[in-house]
């Protein structure tokens, strides 16, 4: 606003004029939502420039980056979500899994249940979505609790396995989807570069290779 | 449902199991490790970047909570205005009672004379004049029993027996708590009115309002005035009821007060068990009053609303509830009701980006949500979680749409068929939605047939739908506007375009139906307003204006159009000869939302300045300022609604945050929308004439032709 321009968008406006506004410098934010629209805009100039989006800006609170941008990456994973649904039936993924080592059970429900790999995928994401948006745990998004922080690994750990069960099971769609947003290059990176979840657990391959490094056991793909 | 915490990881391993739960350990003792260290090492720099840290963090907050208080200041300002206004209101519509009164006796006396041939002897007969109205003898209590018994007469003829009576007599009674015996006839009494009321002459009637805020008033005035020997009709009884309110008002306001800071825990939640149980009751009236036919364009509607028995309030009553006036009697535009700043009621959260648009459920205290983050929830507002008191309640979804692969932008509710929705979206699709039961679990396995047709014959984000009998009405960023049957096999019934503004770049920004789904009111981005006759698809009417609209809404039952503009301007349209009839400057920035309730009577504004406002569709004057949101870069709020039949309204922003008063954590900040208490079952008979004639309106549907220069003179066609 400062500089004169309305961050807006306009009813009847085109779709490729969606959110499309000059970047606005950080330092001139100045309402409670800074972090998300710094890590929108830097995404929506180039989505493929993994440094600049996770560059942490000078005085942010750790926390808060990290909980943002996980927030950002469910969100996105609406998209890949959207992709499986029309492939990932209950019926042929019966159960959620990456390589043939591991069944995940879903924990959204009372019991952590074998649910297919479609149900894990929607409930993981349904139940991220409450959970950072719980008032309890997430009061604000200026500062968060570090008890609160602590809970983003859960939920990183279960997100990464809808990464894995697309890339092993439904290749095609992986690859269409990572080529148009980048998403599982940036949240590897970004579970790297803050140490959320363990280099053992990340068994996808390097995605920028062209062949996988370092296979786990069992066959990669179904 | 059940968050998932860290502890409960859950991957089962075949082979080496207990492989992820030790790693966590070791990460977990690296933390402390560090932490420990840290403790220890204290280094000037060290201390120097916390305190700058700190300091920055300080500024920020205190900048936050200076632009609070300046926010607050402007709000008194204006409440103090409100003030003076709602006063000349009261005097205004104490005089109409007046008036009213006396014309009801008149009434009666001829009544009486014409079937006895003796003159009535009613109290007072004189004009009304500034003077409170002279009570009744008593002597006239055998005439009233009398009167009593042959009702009783009639109610049994109907069908109504003295068992059926008594039940209802009694729940009355418990509604009103504690009786004396004298009381406990009159509750009676009123209680087979009321019924004679709602079978005999329902006729002509649309529906009746009884406002619970009122009922001790009410009980009082029973008590006090003694009008009820007359044998009055539960109308009657409501304006008087008002009457009492109005002049017990220094009293309630102490009352209110009281109740707001003092009331104790259970005593709430008994508040609430006896608002709903009141609720019930009136729905139960409702449904009697309500399925009489009825001339306007909405007749239909309410009666399909009402074929289904709302569900019982059970659960929600057992819910504490910090904000505790759960209605307020809109009709009666008493500045008591007014007054009371209304807080948001629900706060919903689960969207990860802003809140586009919001539509409730046509009878269902259920609502779906439409958000940038392409999904859309479906929201239940009677499983509530009791989050913190002072936040309200949260209430989580019980269902996620997804399909939209962009941001989605519009909703609409199905009209009459109430389990399906409609969504449009920047990736130019319109979907169709079966609504999943009010009662499933948002962790059931995936259904596929959720997911009904999708229209994809536009080519550019679908901004606006609305619909109704049937039919869906959709405008485009493709500069087309085009009406549909969703389910036929081929849904595309027409396309309207206007070619000259096609030529000028222009864009459909919101359509909605108009003169009972015969036309369809669409405005442009450049501000035109165009009336497409839906059987021609020509453009029946054309009216420039010179700000970009944002929205439209068709009047449900007068030739009016309504459109929020840019410039902050609401404008009102006689849709015959394209005359602004009104114009006001309704916000401190863009207008976004627009909403009518289903009476006509009131509408709903929202607005980038982060402001919800309600306002009298008669008077045009804000009754009601809501606070509470937060922008996200440029934008506050999107969406509002009014519920067709239950008394809520919602706000969807950008970014919502809860900013109501006395709330201390600032920083809220999560795109949520906002459910808040008010009344919308207001009775269109409660400000208007008590006689009925079918042929003419109440009153208060007149709108005033005022301040025609804003604008420039429209062109119609044809
Ligand atoms: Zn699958
Ligand atoms: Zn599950």
């Amino acid at each position: 606003m400062s500089d004169g321009v309305l961050r807006r968008n306009r009813p009847g406006s085109k779709a490729k004029d969606f959110c499309r506004w000059p970047d606005q410098p950080i330092e001139e934010m100045d309402n409670t939502l800074a972090v998300q629209q710094l890590i929108q805009q830097t995404i929506r100039r180039d989505p493929s420039n993994l440094e600049a989006i996770l560059k942490m800006p000078e005085a942010q609170e750790e926390g808060v980056w990290k909980y943002e941008h996980l927030r950002q990456f469910c969100m996105e994973l609406n998209g890949l979500t959207v992709r499986l649904q029309n492939e990932c039936k209950p019926n042929t993924c019966t159960q959620m899994t990456a390589t043939e080592q591991w069944i995940f059970l879903c924990a959204a429900h009372k019991t952590p249940k074998e649910c297919p790999a479609i149900d894990y995928t929607r409930h993981t994401l349904d139940g991220a979505a409450c959970l950072l948006n719980s008032n309890k745990y997430f009061p604000s998004r200026v500062s968060i609790r570090d008890s609160s922080v602590g809970k983003l690994g859960s939920v990183c750990r279960r997100v990464y396995r809808i990464f894995s069960h697309a890339y092993f099971h439904h290749r095609a769609i992986f690859d269409a989807f990572e080529k148009e947003t980048h998403l599982c290059k940036r949240f590897t990176h970004f579970v790297t570069k803050y140490s959320i979840i363990s280099k053992e657990i990340l068994i996808l391959p390097k995605l920028d290779d062209e062949t996988p490094i370092s296979q786990p056991v069992g066959e990669s793909e179904a | 449902m059940k968050i998932p915490t860290a502890m409960d990881d859950s991957s089962v391993s075949h082979h080496n199991g207990g492989q992820v739960g030790s790693e966590i350990g070791v990460s977990v003792n690296n933390k402390q490790n560090e932490e420990s260290s840290q403790s220890v090492q204290y280094s000037i720099p060290g201390i120097l970047h916390f305190i700058q840290h700190e300091w920055a963090r300080f500024e920020l907050e205190r900048s936050q909570w200076e632009v609070d208080r300046a926010e607050f200041e402007a709000r008194i300002a204006f409440l103090q205005g409100e003030r003076k206004g709602q006063e000349n209101l009261k005097n205004d519509l104490v005089r109409r009672i007046k008036m009213l009164e006396y014309a009801l006796k008149q009434e009666r006396a001829k009544f009486h004379k014409l079937k006895y041939g003796v003159e009535l002897q009613q109290g007072d007969m004189r004009p009304p004049s500034d003077e409170p109205p002279v009570e009744p003898e008593p002597a006239e209590r055998t005439q009233w029993k009398q009167g009593r018994q042959l009702i009783k007469q009639y109610l049994q003829e109907i069908g109504y027996t003295d068992t059926i009576l008594d039940i209802r007599s009694n729940r009355v009674r418990t509604l009103l708590g504690e009786n004396s015996e004298e009381q406990t006839e009159e509750s009676n009494y009123r209680n087979c009115d009321k019924h004679r009321y709602s079978t005999n002459t329902a006729v002509g009637r649309k529906r009746m309002m009884y406002d619970y805020g009122g009922k001790d008033q009410q009980c009082k005035g029973a008590v006090s005035g003694g009008y009820n020997e007359e044998g009055l009709s539960v109308q009657e009884n409501a304006v008087f009821a008002n009457f009492e309110f109005l002049a017990n008002q220094e009293m309630d306001m102490d009352e209110i007060e009281d109740l707001d800071t003092k009331q104790a825990h259970h005593t709430q939640i008994k508040q609430e068990e006896v608002d709903h149980e009141a609720e019930e009751v009136l729905n139960e009236l409702n449904l009697l009053t309500e399925t009489e036919a009825d001339g306007g364009g909405q007749g239909d509607e309410y009666v399909g609303a009402s074929d289904e028995k709302p569900l019982a309030l059970g659960e929600l009553a057992q819910l504490t509830v910090s904000n505790e006036p759960e209605a307020y009697d809109v009709a009666g535009a008493s500045k008591e009701s007014f007054r009371k700043t209304w807080n948001p009621k629900y706060t919903l959260r689960s969207h990860f980006d802003g809140v586009r648009a919001v539509a409730f459920h046509p009878n269902e205290a259920a609502l779906v949500t439409a958000s940038e983050d392409h999904t859309l929830k479906l929201w239940n507002l009677q499983r509530t979680v009791p989050a913190k008191k002072s936040a309200g309640l949260d209430v989580e979804p019980l269902y996620t749409f997804r399909a939209h692969t962009a941001p989605v932008l519009c909703l609409a509710m199905g009209a009459p068929r109430s389990e399906e929705c409609f969504s449009g979206g920047i990736d130019a699709t319109i979907r169709v939605w079966n609504l999943p039961s009010a009662t499933a679990d948002p962790y059931d396995p995936y259904d596929a047939a959720v997911q009904g047709p999708v229209l994809r014959d536009h080519t550019d984000a679908v901004w606006s739908l609305s619909s109704l009998q049937g039919r869906l009405l959709s405008a485009s960023a493709d500069g087309t506007a085009r009406l549909w049957s969703p389910r036929a096999a081929r849904p595309l019934l027409c396309t309207l375009r206007d070619d000259a503004l096609t030529a000028s770049n222009a864009a459909p920004a919101a359509a909605d139906f108009a003169d009972a789904a015969t036309r369809a009111a669409v405005v442009y981005n450049d501000g035109t307003l165009l009336l497409y006759d839906l059987e021609t698809t020509q453009a029946v009417l054309r009216v420039p204006c010179s700000s970009p609209a944002t929205r439209v809404r068709s009047h449900p039952s007068l030739p009016v159009l309504v459109t929020a503009h840019e410039d902050r301007h609401i404008r009102f349209w006689d849709a015959v000869s394209g005359r602004c009839a009104h114009a006001m400057v309704a916000h401190l920035d863009a207008v976004t939302g627009l909403a009518l309730d289903p009476n006509g009577l009131f509408l709903l504004s929202g607005s980038h300045d982060c402001s919800v406002r309600l306002w009298n569709l008669d008077t045009k004057t804000c009754v009601q300022e809501i606070t509470a949101h937060r922008k996200k870069f440029d934008e506050g709020i999107l969406d509002v609604a009014f519920h067709p039949v239950r008394p809520f309204i919602a706000s969807a922003s950008a970014d919502g945050l809860a900013k109501y008063a006395l709330l201390v954590l600032v920083s809220l900040v999560l795109p949520t929308y906002r459910v808040y208490p008010t009344c919308v079952a207001v009775s269109r008979r409660a400000t208007g004439t008590p006689y009925e004639d079918a042929s003419s309106r109440p009153p208060q549907w007149r709108l005033r032709f005022v301040n025609d220069s804003v604008t420039s003179p429209p062109v119609p066609i044809d």
